[in-house]
């Protein structure tokens, strides 16, 4: 068997999505106690953690701290079940150093860090299990947990991946799909302004399609935001609710 | 949505068993694409018919299966699930995946997907311990219910499954939603198997088959005629006991040929006596389109289909791709071309190429891979790519490669191994080897007779009294190829591969390297030379033998002589001697004395000798033949001499006398693996056409013996026409088996015998240069003059089951050989008559002699271009040929009658008839086939004989007709030729010295050719190759 068939002639993917829909977005916030802020997001069967401390004093050497922001420190990590084989997955490898730099770059673009001047905020996201699209759930995690704690932001940040198969951009690509040989881009946006908080690309892709693609995943992106702050409307609802009792 | 999840085991790429779980999102909405559809589906796109009675769901394993039988477009209301199509693209892989798709989006085909996996209603999980076909099973069936409740119960849903415990279990579940098995609706719709033919049996059951004599095992000869229905199996003679097989046995219809090829060896079973059939004799126009008729066939003979194939012997075939037309629409996405042989024997063959375009009307050879029973045609690949078709280079390899024929330059490595001859570097005798051979330089008058202009001279002859006046010594002396060629060399295999040297009409491929054919083994006049001589020391009036002595010498041939010349100077006419030209004119008178006293003398001998022959009962059969045979293939674009010179049959006594001396000696020193010559006596039922043709002139042949049908032919002569006595010569000579190499070792000594030269031992000994025979012979030879001298053995010879090999090897090349000098022959006829327009050029209109009687339309032969050919006497529109009262003809609209002697068409005109041996006036055009080789068309213009416009065409100088024929015949493929060759480059000297070559004059040789040019039918010819093969 060479090849999947991404996209059916009926418009069917894989899993019996359509082009345009999202996988199924469940997610809790203010999972752990001990934290400042803390989310569980799942994405399909991607799985995601996410735990912020902070804003508090620079710990470590001084000398990283601004005078006029806080810094934000992102650790990216995966978890040795998440995949199907397991695998020791050590600290500090290429792909989870990069992560943590996208990570920490998007988050520095939406988190309001001048009102925290000389102070850090760390982020850590743990993915628990992956199936595709492991950046975009992991912001998506970390926007609930930044909320979670408090920490005011510009707006959400909401990333997702999209594929281009048979001149049609797929939303929310899965593993297979990702796998199966897409050029695939990953978007994160602040949905309100429209503005683009991290673009990544590593496949080649005709420029044509490009302005395409951007719109597709742009959607995609407000559609989770959709689904994020119902999911803070529920919770803070739920924390009112308890703490009137 | 619902989410689900499906768990999948997959391996990964290292081989480890991996557990994937993958998402599984389920829908309410699935369009279902019915216009009965009821909750408003979005059905874009195709959508199925609400009128029909029902539809059908096909399960897995039927769209898996039998995809081509729901390819039909009568079938309607087909829905194939989600479910099947994976099935599809996993076990069938992706041809078959997109054929599947192609037909779901073709708007034509009325059948529909329906995404069942995806719909919320339909999907079932697969349960644990459930098998994978179970599982799709039940997928498929709670589709079939999903859609009979989806259309609210408005139409039946019939889901067609092989799995009979599905049937058991899902059968009654619910109404309206029916289970049935494949094979009940085969039985109910009376549909055809899928299968084009039925499967060959296991080999252990055809093994026992024919132990038991319930098969019969033998090769598949394909008719000609009738490529598309006609075959027939020749049995080994072993196997076959009861006499009523003896004829081969009947394969009828590509059905019961059951995917063998032209020339497997295949296994039949006999059918029941009421279905057998007999040959069909009418003459069949074209490409065997079919010819109704019962009335037309022969005596019944024994039928049977083949149930099992035990070797298969295909070959490189040459095919031409057709051009691309409408015809072929559906092919163009898979780009599988169906390609038409050469030959038409062979079928079909599909081929699968990405170049179909660039490729059209080419000639391509391909090679069959498979033959599947579901398949109509056979698969196969191409190999190489000839040319466009029509030119001439490709239709010349084309008959090179369907004959088998591969002529390669030769290899530098073999180049290498040859003797250098160059002016810097000229080859000298070696001394160890002059010590070794016999010097016959000083003591002998050695000198050649060849046609004019020959280079390769192989043999030359010496005689002379022997003191005392009581002997004579008479010598013959061969070229000692075996010298120059050691056996195992490269150039010894590559020679052997070739087993002789190619003859077509317009070039020649040597056997060996140019440097020894035309130099250092030809027997060039004034050069020192090795040769192998055999001599005899005869009685001066007797001429019994009473030495012979065989050995290697060292000759210099005193005189390069030409048959004309040779032929002056017996007839004491004054004549220029090229290498007495230059003597004083008293030394002139007395080398010229000399020479001619030996020819005389030669004569003499060459007289008593045929005439000993004779008196042992010689057939005189091939003498006259060959005499007019003999200047024909001798000269072909040499001056024809006006009637067949003496010297020539001189010579080829002489050759004959060696041959069968060497044939002697090689016997009697290794009985068992000496390499002869047979030729077996023919079957006297083929003579029956010529027999019967012979009585309808009045003439009796008998046929009993050689020398009984040598006679008898020489009295069937009408003096009005000597054409009557040819023609029936040449039906004599197809009646001929063939000659065949043998070894001694595998028959007995009775079968030595050579029928046509009534020699009882003969082999090939005196053209090595060109045929790989005289080579064996050669060492055979020396072999035995050794073991003579108590040398002993220098190594051991090949035994009689390699001889044997070789010999086969060199028959079956031999044949090759006479086939592509055949094709090339008409293949030259087909160009000269191209360029001629029929209707205008009066060069189309010939003379014709009828001399064979079908059922509708007569066999001609045109003397003047020795083409033989039909001639119908009803045309496809069920016309037949009228004659005028000037004798013109045209087509009118009546009946045809055959008698034995003659064929009589009615018509309003009156009747006319052709008798056999009339003269009629025919136009000769060229049927162009673009597949296969042109082929000549005759039409009848008018029943009386043609009168020839140019009087100087027929003179009355004596020149024998058939000599006139063919030099016409030759000169026009050598203009040909040359106007071909002289467009693409202009180099017309290689064209004379390849006419000039020489064949050495031997009868026996002379008596196969004359078998190509005769008047052979097909199915007799092959029949005679098969027995005697």
């Amino acid at each position: 068997m060479a090849g999947l068939e991404l996209l059916s002639d009926q418009g069917y993917r894989l899993d019996g999505r359509k082009a345009t829909e999202l996988r199924k977005v469940q997610a809790r916030m203010g999972v752990f106690a001990q934290a400042d802020g803390s989310a569980y997001l799942e994405q399909g069967n991607t799985k995601a953690l996410a735990v912020v401390y902070g804003p508090h004093e620079m710990r470590g050497s001084r000398s990283r701290a601004r005078h006029d922001r806080a810094v934000i420190n992102c650790q990216y990590s995966m978890a040795t079940f998440s995949t199907a084989e397991r695998k020791r997955r050590p600290h500090g490898d290429r792909k989870s150093t990069e992560m943590s730099l996208h990570l920490k770059q998007t988050f520095e673009a939406a988190v309001m860090t001048q009102l925290y001047p000389r102070s850090q905020i760390d982020i850590y996201v743990k993915i628990l299990q992956s199936d595709g699209g492991n950046y975009s759930v992991c912001v998506n995690a970390a926007t609930l947990a930044v909320i979670d704690a408090g920490i005011p932001m510009r707006d959400y940040v909401c990333a997702c991946t999209v594929g281009f198969v048979d001149e049609t951009p797929l939303a929310d690509l899965c593993y297979a799909e990702e796998s199966g040989g897409v050029s695939s881009l990953a978007l994160a946006l602040l949905p309100r302004g429209g503005q683009i908080a991290l673009l990544q690309m590593d496949a080649r892709l005709h420029q044509d399609h490009l302005e395409a693609l951007i719109e597709a995943a742009m959607t995609a992106c407000k559609g989770v935001s959709k689904v994020l702050d119902q999911v803070v409307r529920q919770h803070l609802q739920e924390a009112s609710v308890n703490s009137a009792e | 949505m619902i989410k689900t999840e499906k768990i999948l085991h997959l391996k990964s790429s290292r081989g480890r068993k991996v557990r994937v779980v993958r998402e599984h999102y389920l829908r309410e909405r699935v369009p279902c694409c019915s216009c009965l559809c009821q909750a408003a589906c979005d059905n874009d796109g195709k959508v199925l018919p609400g009128d029909l009675t029902h539809y059908v769901v096909p399960d897995v394993g039927v769209v898996v299966d039998y995809l081509e039988i729901l390819e039909f477009r009568e079938l309607q209301g087909v829905v194939f699930t989600q479910t099947a199509c994976q099935a599809v693209q996993h076990s069938k892989g992706r041809r078959q995946y997109n054929r599947l798709r192609n037909l779901l989006k073709d708007p034509r085909h009325d059948c529909v997907l329906f995404a069942n996996e995806f719909q919320e209603y339909s999907y079932c999980p697969r349960e644990k311990g459930e098998s994978q076909e179970q599982w799709q099973t039940r997928c498929v069936y709670s589709a079939a219910v999903w859609y009979h409740n989806h259309l609210a119960g408005m139409m039946d849903i019939v889901m067609i499954t092989e799995d009979r415990d599905a049937i058991a279990q899902y059968g009654s579940l619910n109404a309206g939603v029916y289970v049935i098995s494949v094979q009940a609706l085969q039985e109910k719709e009376s549909e055809a198997s899928q299968k084009e033919y039925s499967e060959h049996l296991p080999a252990e059951v055809l093994e026992a088959g024919i132990k038991s004599g319930r098969y019969i095992k033998g090769t598949l000869n394909i008719s000609k005629h009738r490529p598309q229905n006609e075959a027939s199996i020749m049995t080994d003679g072993l196997s076959n006991k009861s006499t009523d097989l003896s004829r081969g046995v009947l394969v009828d219809g590509g059905k019961n040929r059951n995917r063998a090829v032209h020339g497997d060896v295949v296994v039949v079973e006999l059918l029941p006596k009421s279905e057998w059939r007999g040959k069909v004799t009418a003459l069949t126009e074209g490409q065997g389109e079919e010819k109704g008729g019962e009335e037309n066939e022969s005596q019944p003979m024994p039928t049977g289909r083949v149930v099992g194939i035990l070797q298969r012997n295909w070959r490189d075939y040459v095919v031409t791709f057709p051009p691309r037309d409408g015809t072929q629409s559906q092919s163009r996405n898979s780009q599988r071309i169906l390609a038409v042989p050469w030959d038409r024997r062979i079928p079909k063959i599909r081929i699968s190429t990405q170049q179909a375009d660039a490729l059209q009307d080419h000639r391509v050879v391909v090679r069959i891979d498979s033959w599947e029973s579901t398949s109509l045609y056979p698969n196969g690949h191409s190999v190489r790519v000839l040319g466009p078709a029509g030119e001439l280079e490709t239709e010349v390899q084309t008959i090179l490669i369907e004959n088998g024929i591969h002529v390669a330059p030769f290899s530098d490595a073999q180049l290498r191994e040859m003797p250098v001859n160059s002016p810097e570097k000229p080859w000298t005798i070696d001394p160890a080897q002059a010590a070794e051979r016999r010097d016959l330089r000083e003591s002998h008058l050695v000198f050649s007779i060849d046609p004019r202009g020959c280079e390769d001279v192989d043999d030359t002859l010496s005689v002379r009294s022997l003191p005392g006046g009581k002997l004579l010594e008479l010598g013959v002396h061969i070229a000692d190829v075996t010298h120059f060629v050691t056996e195992g060399s490269l150039t010894d295999l590559e020679a052997r591969l070739r087993a002789t040297t190619y003859y077509l009409a317009d070039r020649r491929y040597d056997m060996l390297p140019a440097v020894l054919s035309a130099d250092l083994c030809s027997l060039l006049g004034g050069v020192d030379r090795y040769a192998m001589s055999v001599m005899w020391e005869l009685d001066a009036h007797t001429l019994a033998v009473n030495k012979v002595w065989y050995g290697r010498t060292i000759i210099r041939s005193s005189y390069q002589l030409h048959y004309e010349l040779a032929q002056a100077l017996l007839n004491g006419e004054e004549a220029e001697v090229p290498e007495l030209s230059e003597l004083g004119p008293e030394e002139k008178d007395a080398k010229l004395a000399e020479l001619t006293q030996a020819l005389e003398m030669l004569t003499h001998v060459a007289r008593q000798l045929r005439a000993q022959r004779d008196r042992g009962g010689a057939l005189e059969l091939e003498g006259v033949e060959v005499r007019a045979q003999l200047d024909e293939q001798r000269n072909i674009t040499a001056l024809v001499p006006r009637q067949p010179l003496e010297v020539h049959e001189t010579v080829a006594e002489c050759m004959i006398y060696a041959n069968h001396w060497v044939a002697r000696k090689i016997q009697e020193t290794f009985p068992h693996q000496a390499l002869l010559r047979r030729h077996p006596p023919p079957r006297q039922e083929f003579f029956s056409q010529l027999v019967d043709s012979a009585k309808a002139r009045g003439f009796a042949i008998d046929t009993r013996t050689n020398k009984a049908l040598a006679d008898s032919l020489d009295q069937a002569m009408d003096p009005q026409d000597p054409l009557v006595n040819r023609l029936l010569r040449m039906m004599a000579t197809a009646a001929m088996s063939q000659a065949l190499y043998f070894s001694t070792g595998l028959e007995s000594q009775d079968q030595f015998y050579h029928y046509g030269l009534a020699l009882d031992r003969y082999t090939h000994f005196t053209s090595p240069i060109r045929r790989y025979a005289d080579i064996v012979v050669h060492r055979l030879l020396t072999a035995a003059i050794d073991l003579e001298r108590e040398a002993g053995l220098g190594k051991t010879l090949a035994n009689n089951k390699e001889l044997e090999e070789m010999a086969q090897h060199i028959n079956n090349k031999n044949m090759a050989a006479q086939r592509a000098q055949k094709s090339s022959t008409a293949l030259f006829q087909c160009l000269y008559f191209k360029e001629r327009d029929p209707q205008t050029d009066p060069s189309c209109v010939a003379d014709a002699v009828i001399y064979s009687i079908r059922n509708n339309g007569i066999l001609v032969f045109v003397p003047e271009y020795g083409v033989k050919g039909p001639v119908y006497m009803k045309n496809r529109d069920g016309q037949v040929v009228a004659a005028g009262p000037d004798g013109s003809c045209e087509w009118q609209s009546g009946s045809v009658r055959q008698h034995s002697d003659h064929i009589s068409t009615t018509s309003s005109c009156g009747t006319s008839t052709f008798r056999l041996f009339d003269h009629i006036t025919v136009r000769i055009a060229v049927h162009s086939a673009p597949f296969h080789g042109d082929s000549l068309n005759l039409e009848v213009v008018s029943n009386k004989p043609h009168r020839s416009p140019e009087p100087q065409q027929t003179p009355s100088q004596g020149r024998s007709q058939l000599v006139q024929e063919v030099v016409r015949l030759a000169e026009e493929a050598s203009q040909q030729a040359q106007e071909k060759k002289a467009a693409q480059r202009p180099k017309l000297s290689k064209e004379e010295r390849e006419f000039r070559q020489s064949k050495t004059p031997n009868l026996y040789s002379l008596l196969e050719e004359v078998r190509e040019l005769a008047l052979m039918d097909m199915d007799t010819a092959a029949q005679v190759c098969a027995t005697t093969a």
